[in-house]
């Protein structure tokens, strides 16, 4: 037995068509011909790696973004990695973000050279910008911020911050592609964005993905190279770089959904203002505040409750696949341990963690299922 | 003799002959609803794994990736040296270089790998692994190898990218170090449609410590045991490896076969990549050399033959390397490799009319220019 395992079967078990699952890509992939069509033109053609269809997709994203660059990647991890390396940040210097993540983004900071400082979350889930300030030192190089489950930060008061200190600012904007800070998209808040098209992202694709969007030329230029080995031309490397690709065939997929993604976004929004109403009133669930100037994309629906482990178990006995986001913040993960954090450093994350909970939103959800979620909720707590 | 026109490669032809194939693998994982790991993955990384005859296969991102988790896995960082041979596609060296180690280059032999009598000179109290390269798909030469690394303790890294399938005296690449790299790359002899690759090793604690270096450092899902990197192989990418490795050692034989072709209609005026009984060539590309490289190209290109250089500009001598601090003549058998070399059209789907063609093609230019071929044996 490896101690490591690849396949985590919960994530994809498939039960009875009652149920409600996380995972809703046979749904998404049903009819999946056209796709394949055109797939098959990129087999015959033979552009596997940076072929057309990742040019196109970029041009599409960096439109959809307002940038005037999107530069194509292996992952979303990857993008957060080689951006950081583009911007030169590596050994000697701190990159400010949040605890309350997932672990590319703290990832990324450490394989990239640098250090991770934390500060603490706010009751919205994302990096409290009030808390920033404090942390910054003289090897600060950038700030970090996450827009957790879809939702922008505070950008105003971040890009303020990272303007007074010349600070980057690189937007983990993995779990938000489409979602607006007043009116301007994510992605286009700091010097870059970066996005997952991991299989369950809004906009996702059959495997590993990624992108990274900016203004800055370059900025892209440097992680068109550093994507593919440094090479300036086929037979001259400028510097030692790395590989990651967005597969051609993967860009097709993505190019595809692109033409859905408001319809995605619009029914994850139409399901998560459904929750918002139908647990407003239930005892033991907090709603998180909704903002007018910021547009949600509602790639988690999450909501803090009390005795959530209980209340997470109670709805999976019941075939709804709610999911924890996740239980233990970063800075108490045993790969963090170099950095000497104990538990009641970053408060706030550390409550998030303790009571976050995911309910499905994804646009295969119906209002009956969710309505169904709601009464088991309150039927909990009753 | 009738014009012909021979491509340097031609993938739609082996996806027209897999396509029914291709395409039911393509609807099932389409389907499934798994695009990340999970049990298609697992499933071509067990075959890999016994087709190369270690215990473990692990698949990730492409090959590049591969030697740079395995150095990251193996602790190989800052301060460190890592032997190669400036012979090579550059991810050979920019893994080392990410990896935060410090390339350093011997010359390669004859048959165009890494000279092994060369490598001990170059081994300092921080050198802590050799990654010797089966370039082309001949196996380096492992024997001295091995000897030198356990005699200094150093590990092994084979850079098996262009090798899958290869044998040195009997055995697969991939088993015959600490572990083995492999790319999965379109053009590869295995290769999928995107970016791929894959590492094989015997050692458990290894396995283990990639398997997590390649999905985030995860133990489980929410449990993060070290900061990693995410480089995992898409298993739709796994299903039609695992699709293909049926037929690998079949269009294996085949580009042997083209290899002997070659060898029989260019030998003795010209010299060609030599077949030695220990090493087992699966020829990702068939090299000659000249020192008319250039006009030879030419020539083929005017009778309609696509070649190509693999590759023109020596690792050492990239602008990438000039903090490395070497200069021209460091390596001088790598130098004159890289003015001389030329890679003839070589892939399992070429008709035995296109290879004579090509060999045709290549001797009509040494006979109309009376030059004495100086075409060195090649890997």
């Amino acid at each position: 037995m490896h101690l490591v395992r690849n396949f985590l079967p919960e994530q994809y078990e498939q039960t009875n068509p009652l149920a409600i699952n996380h995972n809703y890509l046979p749904q998404q992939f049903a009819d999946v011909d056209a796709i394949l069509a055109k797939v098959r033109e990129v087999v015959v053609r033979g552009d596997f790696t940076l072929g057309r269809a990742v040019d196109k997709l970029e041009a599409r994203i960096a439109a959809l973004c307002g940038t005037r660059h999107a530069v194509g990647m292996g992952s979303g991890t990857d993008a957060l990695f080689l951006t950081l390396k583009a911007l030169g940040i590596g050994p000697g210097d701190e990159v400010i973000t949040t605890p309350f993540t997932f672990y590319a983004t703290v990832g990324a900071i450490v394989t990239a050279g640098a250090k991770p400082v934390f500060a603490d979350a706010g009751l919205d889930c994302n990096l409290d910008a009030a808390q920033i300030e404090a942390r910054i030192t003289a090897r600060t190089k950038a700030i970090l911020p996450v827009h957790w489950s879809g939702l922008p930060c505070d950008m105003d008061a971040i890009n303020a911050i990272a303007r007074r200190h010349n600070l980057a600012v690189v937007e983990d904007a993995c779990h938000a592609i489409t979602a607006t800070y007043k009116g301007r998209p994510a992605g286009s808040l700091g010097t870059a964005g970066c996005f997952s098209f991991h299989p369950l992202k809004n906009l996702n694709v059959w495997g590993d993905g990624g992108i990274m969007t900016t203004n800055d030329d370059a900025l892209a230029d440097q992680l068109r190279l550093l994507r593919n080995h440094g090479l300036v031309g086929r037979d001259e490397c400028r510097v030692f770089a790395y590989n990651s690709r967005l597969d051609t065939v993967q860009a097709v997929v993505a190019d595809h959904l692109l033409d859905k993604l408001d319809h995605i976004s619009g029914r994850r929004i139409e399901n998560a203002r459904r929750y918002d109403e139908l647990l407003s009133d239930v005892r033991g669930v907090t709603m998180p505040e909704r903002s007018a100037h910021l547009s949600h994309v509602y790639h988690l629906y999450v909501i803090r409750c009390e005795r959530r482990d209980e209340l997470a178990r109670h709805l999976q006995s019941q075939e709804v696949d709610a999911k924890v986001h996740y239980p233990v913040p970063m800075h108490l993960q045993p790969a963090a341990e170099f950095l000497g954090h104990q538990r009641g450093d970053f408060p706030v994350a550390e409550a998030l963690a303790g009571s976050v909970l995911s309910l499905p939103v994804h646009e295969f959800v119906t209002e009956a299922q969710q309505r169904h979620v709601a009464n088991l909720i309150r039927a909990f707590y009753a | 003799m009738r014009e012909m026109k021979i491509p340097f490669v031609d993938l739609a032809r082996q996806y027209r002959a897999l396509r029914t194939e291709l395409h039911a693998t393509l609807d099932e994982v389409g389907h499934s609803g798994v695009y990340i790991m999970g049990e298609r993955l697992e499933a071509f990384e067990r075959k890999a794994a016994s087709f190369c005859g270690t215990r473990h296969a692990i698949g990730v991102a492409n090959g590049s990736d591969a030697i740079f988790l395995v150095l990251k896995a193996l602790g190989i960082g800052a301060g460190d040296e890592v032997i190669t041979c400036p012979n090579s596609f550059i991810a050979t060296a920019w893994t080392i270089v990410a990896a935060g180690a410090k390339p350093v280059f011997v010359d390669a032999a004859e048959d165009m790998n890494i000279d092994t009598a060369k490598i001990e000179r170059a081994i300092t109290s921080r050198t802590r692994a050799i990654v010797p390269i089966h370039l082309t798909g001949r196996p380096a030469a492992m024997a001295p190898v091995q000897a030198l690394t356990q005699r200094h303790g150093l590990a092994v890294i084979e850079d098996a990218a262009q090798a899958i399938g290869a044998r040195y005296q009997g055995k697969r690449v991939g088993g015959l170090g600490t572990a083995g790299c492999f790319s999965l790359h379109p053009l590869k002899n295995l290769g999928v449609y995107g970016d791929g690759g894959l590492i094989t090793t015997d050692d458990d604690a290894l396995a283990d410590t990639l398997r997590r270096l390649r999905n985030h450092g995860l133990r489980n899902r929410d449990e993060c045991a070290q900061w990693g990197f995410n480089s995992r192989l898409d298993p739709l990418q796994a299903a039609f490896a695992e699709l293909k490795l049926h037929h690998l050692d079949a269009w294996n034989q085949r580009c042997r076969e083209i290899a002997s072709q070659y060898r029989a209609a260019l030998a003795p005026q010209i010299q060609v990549p030599v077949d030695s009984p220990d090493e087992e060539c699966v020829y990702h590309n068939f090299v000659i050399r000249t020192p008319q490289r250039d006009a030879l190209r030419d020539h083929l290109a005017a009778r309609g033959v696509d070649t190509r250089v693999h590759y023109p500009i020596p690792i050492h001598l990239q602008d990438a390397a000039r903090d490395l601090g070497y200069r021209e003549g460091d390596f001088p058998n790598v130098e004159r490799f890289a003015r001389t070399m030329i890679s003839l059209p070589i892939f399992p789907e070429l008709t035995d009319e296109e290879v004579a063609y090509v060999a045709t093609s290549v001797t009509s230019f040494f006979e109309r220019s009376r030059q004495p071929a100086e075409v060195g044996a090649a890997a």
